[in-house]
């Protein structure tokens, strides 16, 4: 993308706290309502409102805490989702739909499918991902506007 | 666009701010103490005419003087009518009341809903996704998805009401039994609630609707209980769907299907958690959602006489009785294969393509729109959160954005005013401590 296109027009951060399944999906919820005040076409809103409940709920489910920020840029939106936590130790294994460490309660909570992480890049026109063990993983997508 | 399913009368609106204040979609604002709705925003839930305690915000239903301009009449009521009356009393006396208070005739929907619940549960087995799909029964839902959920109107059933194609049939019948010209028969829904008025002044999924009007339960209420409490002969009271019945309240759609795989969703709150998650590709293992604006769907319809809670326990007494005079407890009667052509032959589909209406964003230039998203949160700090709704918007976010759009002016806030005034009583000058 050339440098003009990556202006960040606007900027919005959301805070995710580890383990509060009761408050999953508030950020992604958020997130839609500002798009709609934008005008940003619906089924931009649509696939970027589904990677952004994945991800969030990723940082509910593995992370301590975490942060969600959108990025409107002048043709794309971009969200970057950065967490302090356990990490991916196999980013290659947890791209492989089907493939989950969730536990049983995840489970039992109707998540841990092993469709996140793919549904993310399945949703966005461009992603990235990396992830330290220990120290916490860092996603980047991004939905082109046309 | 024409009127809504109910109107603010600015002679009776004291400019109190309740129907603002429980507006879901925020689209009531006081101004010069008169309440005004925002059309586009409006999906005619009713909640205002229920906040309103001063008969100013009404339904626009059919007056029954409606009936004169007709020469053949003809009631549909919705099946919540056949709750309001006690259990007790029968669905046929209940259409011979109809009868009695003016119309020439009346026509039960239940077998009509019986049977699109079966067109539904083929059509559920032949379509594609997205998944689940949605179900159009509730007007009010149908209009929250157009404005609020636009790309969930790929998961609405394109398949016809029963209240709508009862009545396209019904015409076409009428006209060529009685010799009549189709305009001449007048088709009256007898509605619980001003989210159907609206779908018959602003139809969607077809260019025009097939009723006439619609008469509010509570307009007939009292001429029919009367009708009702009269002694008459028993009737055989068979020509009803007990299945079909169970329309009249949530979870009655999906009770007639074969389809376990569904749910029922009732009441904005919850409608708009679902919906949301939907949206996020949440839900996707379930085939089918009837969805409702009113707590218990169409018998807490804000039009209807009888407690929600009695009217429920007598639609479910009524169903009973029912299914032990049918003699098989439960079961209808339509005959799937009948329904499953009937499906293929397009009997049942929605005219139209229902459309997304779209809500004027802040501005058409992305980059204009996100000055004005900041400038509304700036604006925004400086109100006071108290969400008290003087300024005649329903809280302190929508003035903020109202202010942006040019609507309302920083002063409208009484918290501002009265910061003002003390300003220019008492100047304070630069850098005095308080």
């Amino acid at each position: 993308m050339p440098a003009a296109m990556e202006e960040i027009l606007l900027s919005e951060r959301f805070r995710i706290q580890g383990n509060d399944f009761e408050h999953g999906g508030e950020a992604a919820t958020r997130v839609k309502s500002i798009l709609r005040d934008l005008g940003i076409d619906p089924g931009v809103i649509r696939r970027l409102s589904i990677a952004n409940f994945e991800a969030e709920m990723n940082v509910i489910m593995y992370a301590d805490e975490g942060e969600m920020e959108l990025q409107v840029l002048p043709k794309a939106v971009r969200v970057i989702v950065t967490d302090r936590g356990q990490g991916i130790p196999d980013i290659e294994m947890a791209m492989q739909e089907g493939w989950s460490t969730a536990t049983p309660e995840m489970r039992a909570r109707g998540f841990g499918a092993g469709l996140g992480l793919p549904n993310i890049r399945r949703n966005s026109d461009e992603f990235e991902i990396s992830s330290t063990v220990g120290e916490g993983t860092r996603l980047r997508y991004t939905i082109h506007l046309n | 666009m024409a009127d809504h399913g109910h109107r603010i009368d600015p002679d009776q609106c004291i400019g109190c701010i309740a129907c603002a204040k429980v507006c879901p979609t925020k689209a009531i604002r006081v101004r010069d103490d008169v309440a005004g709705v925002i059309s586009e925003l409006c999906i005619d839930c009713g909640a205002c005419v229920r906040a309103c305690r001063y008969n100013a915000a009404r339904p626009t239903t059919s007056p029954p003087s409606d009936l004169k301009k007709f020469k053949h009449t003809v009631a549909l009521p919705s099946l919540t009518l056949y709750g309001q009356f006690g259990k007790e009393v029968d669905p046929d006396q209940v259409l011979r009341a109809l009868t009695e208070i003016g119309f020439d005739r009346t026509y039960d929907i239940s077998w009509m809903c019986e049977m699109i619940a079966a067109a539904t549960d083929a059509y559920l087995t032949e379509c594609r996704g997205p998944w689940p799909k949605i179900s159009v029964t509730c007007p009010a839902i149908v209009r929250l998805i157009q404005i609020r959920y636009p790309a969930l109107l790929e998961n609405i059933v394109p398949l016809e009401t029963p209240r709508e194609l009862s009545a396209k049939l019904l015409r076409r019948k009428l006209s060529t039994q009685m010799g009549l010209s189709p305009e001449d028969i007048g088709i009256f829904f007898i509605t619980p609630c001003t989210a159907i008025m609206n779908s018959i002044l602003n139809p969607v999924g077809l260019d025009q609707s097939y009723l006439d009007g619609a008469l509010s339960i509570r307009d007939v209420y009292a001429p029919l209980f009367r009708a009702t409490r009269e002694p008459r002969p028993a009737e055989a009271g068979d020509g009803f769907s007990p299945r079909g019945l169970l329309w009249a309240m949530a979870g009655g759609e999906i009770a007639g299907m074969r389809s376990a795989n569904t749910l029922t969703v009732r009441g904005v709150p919850d409608v708009e958690y679902v919906f949301d998650h939907i949206e996020a590709g949440k839900f996707q293992s379930v085939d089918f959602i009837e969805a409702y604006i009113c707590p218990d769907g169409c018998v807490s319809g804000g039009l209807t006489v009888e407690g929600r809670y009695a009217a429920l326990r007598n639609i479910q007494e009524i169903v009973k009785r029912l299914s032990k005079r049918a003699g098989i407890p439960g079961q209808g009667r339509v005959q799937e294969e009948k329904v499953r052509s009937l499906l293929r032959e397009h009997f049942f589909d929605l005219e139209e393509e229902i459309k997304a209406r779209r809500i004027q964003p802040l501005a058409d230039d992305l980059r204009r729109a996100i000055a004005l998203k900041r400038e509304q949160a700036a604006i925004l700090q400086q109100l006071p959160h108290k969400d008290c709704a003087a300024c005649g918007a329903p809280d302190c976010v929508t003035l903020a954005e109202d202010i942006v759009r040019g609507e309302a002016a920083l002063d409208d806030c009484v918290f501002i005013k009265i910061q003002q005034l003390e300003q220019r009583l008492h100047p304070r000058k630069e850098g005095e401590d308080e």
